[in-house]
């Protein structure tokens, strides 16, 4: 069916009953509304963020000294591997949509081949999350003297590294955001990874050839993409500014 | 696959075929391109910021533009959103522009003007941050401010 005759019959039917009001399927709208309250959610993190991040704007740590590792290199280098992170997420947002155009022409192969992309670079980036959670966790050699609380007493201690509690690179709210809302980004990745293999397998097993269409790989797809969309804000929120 | 009950097929109105899949992804393409681009650039501006001596403001309002542009990208192009009807895009993105303006005006008016005005105190972890010795800070704000922290 020519998507041209599609739209047609829409507006033909409109007000007839059966018809959606938005042209699109039921399961794609409650994709799209979850979605959206899933993007209320980040932007009430990010706004928490900027609210403490505002009332410490003289203290807090500046990203580009606390996050400068490279894997496989000794010096500092800021931004870098951050910016690779981001690559690797742009890139499976590309192999995702070149998927769902495969899907658009029923080519059983190139969606299974692009699914699969899409897979490993999902798991590259939550590989990569690991590794920088890995080196703000540890710290650096030298550590700080910082002031916290231990059974039930205020003392200073040299600490290593970040946790809920305390951080070597300033305040602890700063490592508190960092985990909680890369964290849940990281969990909304890995998610993503777990649906888009389920879907592949689908794919596999020519269950949407059977169904006559790929659209649910255009639903998972739209789970990756906002994936993608959240970790542009993160990466803006938290490295750049 | 046929659908006899008269309704329209949703689910396949975007099928197409081999020529117009070629067009399609060339636009991918040249999305992903122009999204790489901004991202380089972003990271080249955030590598010199301070050796450019750019301004805060001006990096405030140059990186979330262009983040901006970037998820208009993801989410026009991406996400197809540019093709579904008027009616889809109003419903998605209506109450997504009015909570967010909401929440800049609370975080940038709001908090933003509320850290510039008020006197704070500085937070007890942080021992080599600069301290606020000016003389103004109240007792009961430092009792407010430690209060916090516990």
């Amino acid at each position: 069916m020519s998507s041209h005759a599609a739209t047609t019959q829409v507006k033909a039917n409109w007000g007839g009953g059966g018809v959606s009001p938005l042209g699109a399927s039921y399961g794609k709208l409650y994709m799209w509304f979850f979605l959206v309250s899933d993007a209320f959610t980040f932007s009430g993190l990010l706004t928490a963020y900027g609210f403490m991040r505002h009332k410490y704007t003289d203290f807090w740590p500046n990203p580009g000294h606390v996050f400068h590792h490279f894997p496989f290199y000794e010096g500092s280098v800021p931004l870098a591997y951050v910016g690779l992170m981001t690559f690797i997420l742009i890139m499976s947002s590309v192999t995702m949509v070149l998927a769902v155009e495969a899907g658009h022409r029923n080519k059983k192969n190139e969606v299974a081949k692009w699914m699969l992309l899409t897979i490993i670079g999902g798991l590259m980036f939550v590989g990569s999350q690991a590794w920088e959670w890995y080196n703000f966790i540890s710290g650096t050699a030298e550590g700080a003297v910082r002031n916290i609380f231990v059974d039930g007493v205020w003392k200073d201690q040299l600490i290593h590294g970040a946790n809920l509690q305390y951080n070597e690179y300033g305040l602890p709210v700063f490592g508190d955001f960092f985990f909680f809302i890369t964290g849940f980004h990281g969990f909304h990745v890995f998610s993503g990874v777990v649906i888009n293999f389920i879907i592949y397998l689908n794919v596999i097993k020519g269950t949407y050839e059977k169904r006559g269409h790929y659209e649910m790989v255009e639903k998972v797809g739209l789970y990756w993409h906002f994936v993608d969309l959240v970790w542009v804000f993160v990466f803006t929120f938290f490295y750049l500014l | 696959m046929e659908f006899n009950d008269g309704y329209p097929a949703y689910e396949t109105m975007a099928v197409h075929d081999e020529d117009h899949g070629k067009h399609v992804r060339k636009v991918i393409w040249k999305v992903f391109w122009i999204m790489l681009g901004v991202t380089l650039v972003e990271l080249f501006v955030g590598f010199k910021a301070e050796s450019l001596g750019l301004g805060k403001v001006f990096l405030q309002f140059f990186f979330i533009g262009l983040t901006i542009v970037k998820a208009g990208y993801i989410v026009l192009s991406f996400m197809h959103l540019g093709d579904e009807v008027k009616a889809l895009k109003w419903v998605l993105l209506g109450p997504f522009i009015v909570l967010v303006l909401y929440l800049i005006f609370m975080v940038d008016v709001g908090e933003g003007s509320y850290a510039k005005t008020r006197r704070y105190v500085m937070d007890k972890n942080v021992t080599d941050a600069p301290h606020h010795t000016s003389g103004e800070t109240k007792q009961g704000e430092a009792h407010q401010g430690a209060a916090e922290h516990h």
